[in-house]
């Protein structure tokens, strides 16, 4: 029947309205959530130093000097992106205030961040810092790399089996806190997720993008292109990458994006051969308009909607890649990261539950949370189902 | 009026949707005799086909409710049958054709199984080899040539009027003595229209069967009908003989759509002088506006593994046509008959096989994109359907500002708005509606976005692609009176295509009839309507069902 023209929600809103009306999806963002929280505030959560303290009559934050680069540029995105969500901009216009940005806190961080080259755990636990008038511990007063020492830890405790020492999830084979290098490695998961699949999306969009508007010649080129490069063992080829260039996060996350855009340029190509057909696109063309705004302001916001689904599971399956290879032993050694932990639970001689529950079951929850996402998007996405719940 | 049939008795029908209550149908009452044709006219949504499917229960059990009324069919009140009750009555006694042939038949089956299946379940007891006599007999009887062979047809191999006939045979297969017709000859071209039409009619007296017909179009109405009820917005405002009705129309509203048919329109005086049209240019000394010389569209059809192009489709076969300066040239003809295609050629939308396009002297092919960027500022287009014409993810104003931005209208974005705002002014919209998204818009108001899409770039032509056909009629007359109000302003040239006669009457100075790709009939209008040279434009000119008043 009829639509209310009172209804002035738009199409983004009512999207999202229905993306979010599953219970199962609101855990999923809930988690999700978490895990930025998690990767953007990791230093102040879990540390060895304190976050504040009192002593000789000045207060300093000791947490602050040993900031790394990546914490502070990290820290800054976060903000960044709060700002922009604030400021009522264009999408466009956004996401080159966020470039911007973040090639401006990369340059910044790199010249004023200067944390000490070498960490010494154990002098937080000396009256250096422990000898203050008062002092604000994070709530969880471990680095993830700081191996206890000091306080004579034999590793691998069960949570809560020390005396005089607190570990919620226990302690690995090191003797490190095991939740505390949890929260560490959200930030590799996520970023693993994202910029992976950022780069796939944006060589997906444009090659299937050309495919689908020129069709013809473009189009079977492109198509075979997108054959090859789906015919290339992701696995494989990162062993090799890594056997020849050793460890490197940032190397695995652009091996990631650019072996798996081809599943978002046939979406693209798809959407665009329908697309370019409708009137409205037609109307652009009549109207002299450029190419690229033809393609990227008339035609990819309304083929986008099947993408976004794409994403979400894009982002799970390459955070997947990434906790196999930490699995194989062949991720990244320095950081903590989740595959890497039950990778650890594995080589243990012992069978440590907690080594194996925790990290694992992280991983299972985000990228259920992932899918569950995607499968929100789709739902809500998809015109049948979204008339049927309005009917009923 | 003799023993009725049917009985409708203060019928409501309310539809759930959402959280509120829409009154689809509110308190009709009507009656159709044996033997005799109903029909139900109105605008789009004013109730007519939910008050049809009320008739045979066909509307989903959650949503829809009858919170009063009756329905008496021989004397039965069918809202109050059971599911298996009414299921014996739908089919063999009352039967139903829709408004979509291309969907309303099952693909996957061939058309003789779906009409054995009906005819089976009603008659259980009926052999094969019996089913499939009566169905050939069936087939027979709506006109299809050479039935048995077609029998085993799926329905891609049928055109849209015989599957048209073939939803008629199936419906009548059963012989119901009630058939529910809903706007069966809408999709269909006006020449297959009236062979459908005619054919119902015949099937009416062979059977003598009554029909509830369903129709927005008062031309059919005048064919079919002995009884016309009028709805709007859920309630039947006027009853009556159809030839009273719509002779002499009581209530204001069917006064109004009686009114806003294009052929009972004022038409304004032509205020263009009248040239002559010809193939090679006009008799005049003014050279024309847009000059089109022996143009060819040809798709290639390709097949097997090396796509070797074996025929082409001749869309639009060597046409030459030449459109004077502020005239409005209606082009006219069937679906599939190249009109579409001719028009956006013109404007480069598609690319000529062959020929030459001016516009104002300028040869338009063999252009590249950025040598035809200038030139896309004299000619736009506005288009048929009000759905897929505006995109869906944009605001109304960046819609029309960013083609005054890329051609360098305007100096500054506030100019540009302050000038889009005048453009809605001028197709008679609130310039508030800027700052919309199509969706919160009428399909009139988003055929008055388009026209103002195409008008922001101040262009001399326009090719307006059937921009009334999904309209309703009196929305259709406000575009028409707008469009010739824009013509007198801005001294524009169009190309008018449409299918509509009455249309072409009304609004356009010359008309060229096309046929098969090719121009069969050029001239002034009021010369080719009425006394047509050309078999074909004879043929479509008798097939117009009018409304002689």
């Amino acid at each position: 029947m009829t639509k209310d023209p009172a209804n002035r929600e738009s199409f983004g809103a009512s999207i999202w309205r229905k993306t979010l009306a599953g219970v199962g999806v609101k855990f999923a963002f809930a988690w999700v959530g978490l895990l930025v929280f998690g990767a953007v505030f990791a230093p102040f959560l879990a540390n060895s130093a304190p976050l504040l303290m009192y002593k000789n009559a000045a207060i300093s934050a000791p947490v602050l000097q040993y900031l790394s680069v990546e914490d502070a540029w990290v820290l800054a995105m976060f903000f960044i992106v709060c700002l922009l969500q604030r400021l009522r901009l264009s999408t466009g216009k956004r996401i080159l205030l966020f470039l911007l940005g973040g090639v401006v806190a990369a340059l910044l961080a790199n010249l004023f961040v200067k944390p000490p080259v070498l960490v010494i755990y154990d002098d937080f636990r000396t009256a250096a810092y422990t000898d203050v008038d008062w002092r604000i511990m994070p709530p969880i007063p471990y680095a993830p790399t700081d191996y206890l020492r000091d306080l004579g830890s034999k590793g691998l405790e069960a949570p809560f089996e020390t005396k005089g020492r607190v570990h919620l999830l226990g302690t690995e084979e090191n003797g490190a806190d095991v939740l505390s290098r949890m929260i560490h490695a959200c930030r590799i998961s996520l970023s693993i997720g994202f910029i992976a699949s950022g780069i796939a999306l944006l060589i997906g969009v444009v090659v299937g993008g050309l495919m689908g508007y020129f069709s013809g010649i473009v189009d079977m080129l492109g198509m075979r292109l997108v054959e090859i490069f789906e015919d290339i063992p992701t696995l494989f080829l990162l062993l090799t990458f890594v056997a020849f260039f050793g460890r490197n996060l940032y190397m695995m996350m652009v091996i990631i994006g650019v072996t798996s855009w081809s599943g978002y340029a046939r979406y693209v190509r798809t959407e665009f051969l329908k697309l370019r057909k409708q009137d409205y696109v037609q109307a652009a063309v009549a109207g002299g308009l450029p190419l690229s705004s033809i393609l990227f302001r008339h035609m990819l916001p309304n083929g986008v909607a099947p993408l976004l689904v794409a994403v979400s599971f894009g982002v799970a399956s390459a955070i997947l890649s990434e906790a196999t290879l930490s699995f194989l032993g062949l991720g990244v050694v320095d950081a903590p990261s989740w595959g890497q932990m039950l990778d650890q639970a594995v080589k243990s001689s012992t069978f440590n539950w907690w080594m194996a529950v925790f990290p694992g079951g992280a991983i299972f929850m985000t990228v259920f949370a992932y899918n569950l996402i995607g499968e929100a998007f789709r739902d809500a996405i998809d015109p049948k189902l979204s008339r049927l719940s309005e009917e009923s | 009026m003799g023993q009725a049939l049917l009985e409708v008795r203060k019928l409501r029908t309310f539809l759930q949707s959402g959280n509120r209550e829409v009154r689809a149908v509110d308190d009709i009452s009507f009656s159709i005799p044996k033997g005799e044709t109903f029909c139900l006219v109105g605008e789009s949504g004013s109730g007519k086909s939910v008050s049809a499917l009320s008739v045979i229960r066909l509307l989903p059990e959650g949503i829809a409710s009858h919170p009063s009324g009756e329905i008496l069919f021989n004397g039965k009140d069918l809202l109050t049958l059971d599911d298996a009750g009414i299921r014996a009555v739908r089919g063999s006694q009352i039967a139903m054709i829709f408004q979509e042939p291309m969907t309303s038949l099952n693909p996957v089956l061939s058309i003789g199984e779906q009409i054995t299946e009906a005819l089976q379940l009603h008659h259980p007891d009926m052999s094969d080899a019996e089913a499939e006599q009566r169905t050939i007999a069936a087939l027979e009887q709506v006109q299809i040539p050479h039935a048995s062979d077609r029998f085993r047809n799926y329905p891609h191999q049928l055109s849209g009027g015989q599957r048209q006939r073939v939803m008629i045979a199936m419906a009548l297969a059963c012989e119901p003595q009630l058939l529910i017709a809903d706007e069966p000859t809408t999709a269909l071209d006006v020449t297959v229209q009236a062979e459908i039409l005619r054919l119902m009619r015949k099937l009416q007296d062979d059977t003598g069967m009554s029909m509830l017909f369903i129709t927005h179009d008062f031309g059919v109405v005048a064919q079919m009908a002995q009884w016309v009820g009028v709805m709007q917005q859920g309630k039947l405002v006027e009853v009556g003989a159809s030839t009273s009705v719509l002779r002499k129309p009581q209530h204001p509203y069917t006064q109004q759509l009686l009114a806003a048919l294009p052929e009972n329109l004022a038409k304004p005086s032509s205020t263009a002088p009248s040239y002559q049209l010809s193939g090679q240019g006009i008799v005049t000394d003014q050279s024309p506006l847009v000059q089109i010389s022996g143009l060819k569209v040809w798709f290639p059809i390709q097949k097997g593994l090396l796509r070797r192009t074996v025929d082409y489709v001749r869309a639009v076969d060597d046409v030459s046509l030449a459109i004077p300066q502020g005239q409005i040239v209606a082009l006219v003809g069937e679906s599939g008959c190249g009109k579409t295609t001719l028009g956006r050629a013109v404007l480069q939308l598609e690319k000529p096989t062959a020929g030459n396009i001016k516009i104002d002297g300028q040869e338009l092919t063999g252009l590249s994109a950025r040598e035809l960027r200038p030139l896309r500022r004299k000619m736009q287009i506005a288009f048929q359907d009000p759905q897929s014409s505006l995109n869906p993810r944009m605001l109304v104003e960046t819609m029309l500002t960013e083609p005054m931005k890329v051609h360098g209208i305007g100096a500054d974005n506030e100019e540009r708005i302050e000038l889009a705002s005048q453009i809605l002014e001028s197709v008679q919209l609130h310039r508030d509606f800027l700052w919309r998204y199509p969706h919160e818009f009428s399909g009139g108001q988003r055929q008055r976005i388009g026209l103002a899409r195409a008008l922001v770039l101040n262009p001399e032509f326009i090719v307006c692609d059937e921009i009334t056909s999904a309209l309703d009629v009196s929305v259709q007359a406000e575009i028409l009176q707008l469009l010739l109000s824009i013509r007198q302003q801005r001294n524009l040239t169009l190309l008018f295509i449409t299918h509509n006669i009455g249309v072409v009457e009304y609004l356009s100075d010359q008309t060229v009839v096309m046929y098969k790709g090719k121009i069969v009939e050029r001239g002034e209008t009021g010369r080719v309507c009425k006394s047509p040279q050309h078999p074909y434009t004879q043929k479509l000119l008798a097939a117009v069902p009018r409304l002689l008043i």
